[in-house]
């Protein structure tokens, strides 16, 4: 009878470890192929990937963090203006459930802000005074629920670059928000494996394009 | 342990039989679906569909299964399936679900500038940018349906005069939505395009809603709160002026004062007009916004303006003399309002407004002074039923005073207005919508109840395309000149019947409606020696408006439209003679509207083109009633706006020429008493600059 509680206790526990590897494997193999995702498809489909997961597993947050992401990154790859509001639709739905089951959560807050953004980008001159206000209010929310996270500075400091510098954007005004963005990514350890962990790649490349750039701006 | 290995190779035995399933997902009209989202319910196994709209994938489940098969803009579906272990295919059929893109539109008759609904015609931005003047009327004024009129303000819609048409602002009447002026000179809107968040323009066939209106409503919803704090300084070669904005966490509140001269300006560029002295200005206005929850808000706007004017006019009767007139105007505005969301199957509205309006006018030595005033509330009440269906009905009284003093005569008239309205939108699906309203009314002056129907049906017939149905009655009180007759009076009557077809593509904005309206009822002079007026007048207006639009303006910066209005209209009304066109009214109209955005140079160029037929008008001499025709209108107005940053602060330098190439348009005659003298009336300049540089100070004041 010991013996069979032993084995039977070992079997439950191997079954939930089980379940949990599941998890992180699955989660894991669609996290890498986010790497090589390119086209709008490609997207939708590791988000689809995602949500099954979410949808089994409906108490993590991140799966639904995942997969809201990935539709946003859709939004920018999509040509259709009617396609990309319909995609953020669905990563804001997500994200509030994101947002039910972790509240306050400065990751899952800095991506509602990506998005607002995004809504932004589909019509600039007819959007920015409600979403570029909105974007503003949720990452600076971002940043203060967790001073240490890099990506509500990084995604300032990108969208400081893009906007004119008429408008008070350009390298030279987005230079110091980046290189802080910079440094909170050198000092950032995510919390676990699968937990957000994405921008400095990208950041790294935009520095090594605008600082030069900006260099030889100062020696004119 | 024996037991133990046999029980785990059972497990892996189970674990190796997978089941495969595959299928196709498909719209209802057959279209393959791309990228649906298959799978078996809270597991992980499942599929993305294929550009062929195919899936297919395995597991290791069994027994009863749920599969679930959802997509973007598409109501999620879940069907039982039965895993035996061998290969199952299901086909799923996905339906959309009702979002704006794709359910019909009750939008017969009106063009809607919003930000909030996807499927508009115009953005919000579109008004501010088109014309030269960054007025709302000039902007509408490019839309299918209205007249080029140019010696005086309003819009005249589908053969109707000025006063047919009612600027609501909040749900209220405005009853001087438009500056005072002297006789023959155009005035702008008192309002602001900023103060709107959306425009909604009928040109007929509008919802019971609103009343006192023949031919037209153009119902402006104001703003939310402010996004951020800032103020701004606006430095134009007409005036100058400043705003703050202050913003709180649920408040915003905002001041603005202006004052505007036109002396400098024609000084340097002569105007055709005799000016003693040149129009002046001073205005302020204060915008109030408090959220009083999620969904709850208080909005308050109040406003004053002072204008001053003086010029001298041509004595047709007596050519070696020139009238001296001047106008002094002071007009007060405010309107508070409060909405929310009840629970979740209400809406509620309730709002006041309040206004007065006095012209102290000089004509040599005779002193006149008009004044009216309007006290208003209105409440409305909303709920939503079933699918998107939903229940209005509400109420709104209103008290007008007008008070007319010519030397040391006086004249006074108040009319109290009731009325009450209830409309149900219904959708009998995602392509068949009808709205059905009822609308009684009662003014003390006619002192007589009217009952108005309003019917509007939309059918969706395609993707992009739907045609729209609309019927409904339209009652106005006689206009203010003839209520200090105060009996005899009834009120004037439109049936308006407008058929049209619409395709609202992402790129392509195709409308061609047709419509037929029959006025009736309408104030006719019955006695050649006293103005005594009643309601023996009568009329028709029909035609067809057509606009195209071609908008890439967010990829390439480019916008057009293209608008053209026929009209064929004739009345018998007032001191007419017989049934005839009236002056304001012409066949044919044709507008062309062009933006480009300039991203290098950060400039938003435009132009405006408009072309009208000739307009009747009164000659004496002519034995035909309003039987002469001006010659055709001409107009190319330019305008640009360049963005900008000064000292650091965002800064839009606004550039404009109305009537680049000086056309000399005519928009109609005066003739002297014995019909020997005919005056042409042009307008005031043949071409008219305007430069303005409008700076934003603030912590944030980069534009995004």
């Amino acid at each position: 009878m010991k013996n069979f509680l032993v084995v039977f206790l070992l079997f439950i526990s191997a079954f939930i470890s089980a379940q949990e590897d599941k998890y992180t494997s699955a989660m894991q193999k669609n996290l890498l192929k986010m790497d090589s995702a390119k086209t709008t498809e490609d997207f939708l489909k590791i988000a689809n990937s995602f949500e099954r997961i979410a949808d089994a597993e409906k108490d993590k947050w991140i799966p639904y963090y995942q997969s809201a992401f990935c539709l946003l990154l859709s939004s920018f790859t999509d040509s259709s203006n009617q396609n990309k509001d319909s995609y953020l639709d669905k990563a804001d739905m997500l994200l509030e459930v994101a947002d039910s089951l972790q509240h306050n959560n400065s990751e899952i807050v800095t991506l509602k802000g990506f998005s607002a953004m995004a809504r932004m980008v589909v019509s600039p001159m007819e959007r920015y005074a409600r979403y570029g206000a909105l974007s503003n209010s949720l990452l600076d929310k971002a940043k203060e629920l967790d001073p240490n996270n890099p990506r509500p500075d990084y995604l300032i400091g990108n969208m400081t670059l893009n906007t004119p510098e008429q408008f008070g954007g350009g390298a030279k005004a987005a230079l110091p928000i980046l290189q802080t963005a910079m440094e909170k990514y050198n000092k950032f350890q995510p919390e676990t494996l699968l937990s957000p962990n994405w921008g400095k790649n990208q950041l790294v490349e935009i520095l090594r394009r605008i600082e030069p750039a900006d260099s030889t701006k100062d020696m004119k | 342990m024996n037991k133990i290995l046999l029980f785990f190779l059972l497990i892996t035995s189970i674990s190796f039989s997978q089941t495969k399933i595959s299928g196709t997902v498909t719209d209802i009209n057959g279209g393959t679906l791309q990228s649906a989202n298959v799978y078996l319910k809270n597991t992980y196994d499942g599929a993305s569909t294929n550009t062929e709209g195919k899936y297919s994938f395995t597991t290791e489940e069994t027994g009863i299964q749920i599969l679930v098969v959802s997509f973007i803009g598409y109501q999620t579906k879940e069907t039982k399936l039965n895993i035996e272990g061998k290969e199952l295919t299901a086909d799923v059929v996905l339906e959309e679900t009702a979002s704006s893109t794709n359910t019909v539109v009750i939008s017969a008759g009106t063009f809607e500038a919003s930000d909030e609904n996807k499927s508009v015609i115009l953005k919000p931005l579109d008004i501010l940018t088109t014309g030269s003047t960054a007025d709302i009327y000039t902007a509408i004024s490019t839309l299918p349906g209205t007249q080029k009129i140019g010696e005086t303000e309003g819009l005249f819609v589908r053969g109707g005069s000025a006063s047919e048409t009612k600027t609501i602002i909040d749900e209220m009447i405005v009853q001087k939505p438009f500056y005072s002026t002297v006789p023959d000179v155009a005035s702008r809107g008192r309002f602001s395009p900023q103060l709107f968040k959306g425009t909604l323009f009928s040109a007929g066939g509008y919802s019971a809603q609103y009343g006192q209106a023949l031919s037209s409503a153009l119902i402006l919803k104001s703003t939310d709160l402010a996004p951020d704090t800032r103020s701004a300084v606006n430095i134009m070669s007409v005036g100058f002026g400043g705003s703050h904005i202050h913003r709180w966490e649920n408040t915003s509140l905002s001041g603005e004062v202006s004052y505007f001269n036109l002396a400098p300006y024609y000084k340097i560029q002569k105007d055709r007009l005799d000016w003693n002295m040149f129009p002046s200005n001073i205005q302020g206005q204060v915008v109030f916004r408090h959220k009083t929850s999620e969904t709850g808000i208080i909005k308050s706007y109040a406003s004053f303006s002072d204008d001053n004017m003086k010029l001298y006019m041509n004595n047709l009767d007596h050519l070696s003399l020139k009238d001296l007139y001047a106008l002094r105007n002071d007009n007060f505005y405010m309107n508070s309002s409060y909405s929310d969301i009840l629970g979740k199957e209400w809406t509620f509205f309730s709002g006041i407004s309040y206004s007065s309006d006095i012209d102290n006018i000089g004509i040599n030595a005779d002193r006149i002074r008009t004044k009216s005033e309007m006290s208003q509330a209105k409440v409305t009440l909303s709920r939503h039923i079933i699918d998107g269906s939903f229940l209005t009905f509400g109420g709104e009284v209103n008290e007008q005073a007008f008070k007319d003093t010519y030397n040391q005569y006086g004249r006074d008239v108040n009319d109290f207005y009731t009325a009450g309205f209830a409309e149900t939108d219904i959708f009998f699906s995602n392509s068949i919508a009808g709205r059905f309203g009822l609308r009684l009314e009662r003014s003390s002056i006619v002192n007589k109840l009217n009952l108005a129907p309003r019917i509007s049906l939309a059918f969706k017939i395609g993707k992009y395309d739907q045609i729209n149905f609309a019927y409904g009655q339209f009652y106005e009180i006689p206009e203010r000149e003839f209520l200090f007759q105060k009996t005899g009076l009834n009120y004037e009557k439109a049936i308006h019947y407008i058929a049209n077809y619409q395709y609202i593509g992402s790129e392509i904005i195709f409308r061609i409606e047709g419509y037929y309206k029959d006025y009736k009822n309408l104030i006719k002079r019955i006695s050649l020696t006293d103005s005594i007026y009643n309601n023996s007048g009568k009329g028709y207006a029909k035609g067809i408006d057509v606009f195209l639009r071609y908008n890439r303006f967010n990829d390439e910066g480019l916008d057009l439209w293209l608008s053209y209005t026929y009209l064929d209209t004739k009345r018998d009304y007032r001191n007419f003679p017989t049934i005839a066109m009236p002056d304001f009214a012409t066949p044919h109209t044709f507008s062309f509207v062009f933006k480009y955005f300039i991203s290098p140079l950060q400039t938003l160029g435009g132009l405006t083109f408009s072309y009208a037929t000739g307009r009747p008008y009164f000659n004496p001499n002519n034995p035909v009633f309003n039987g002469d025709r001006t010659k055709d209108y001409y107009n190319l107005s330019f305008n640009m706006s360049y963005l900008t940053n000064i000292f650091g602060n965002f800064t839009v330098v606004f550039f404009s020429i109305d009537n680049v190439f000086a056309f000399d348009n005519i928009y109609t005659y005066r003739f002297s008493s014995d019909g020997t003298v005919k005056e042409p009336i042009r307008a005031t300049s043949s071409r008219f600059l305007f430069l303005g540089i409008f700076l934003s100070l603030g912590e944030n004041t980069t534009g995004f």
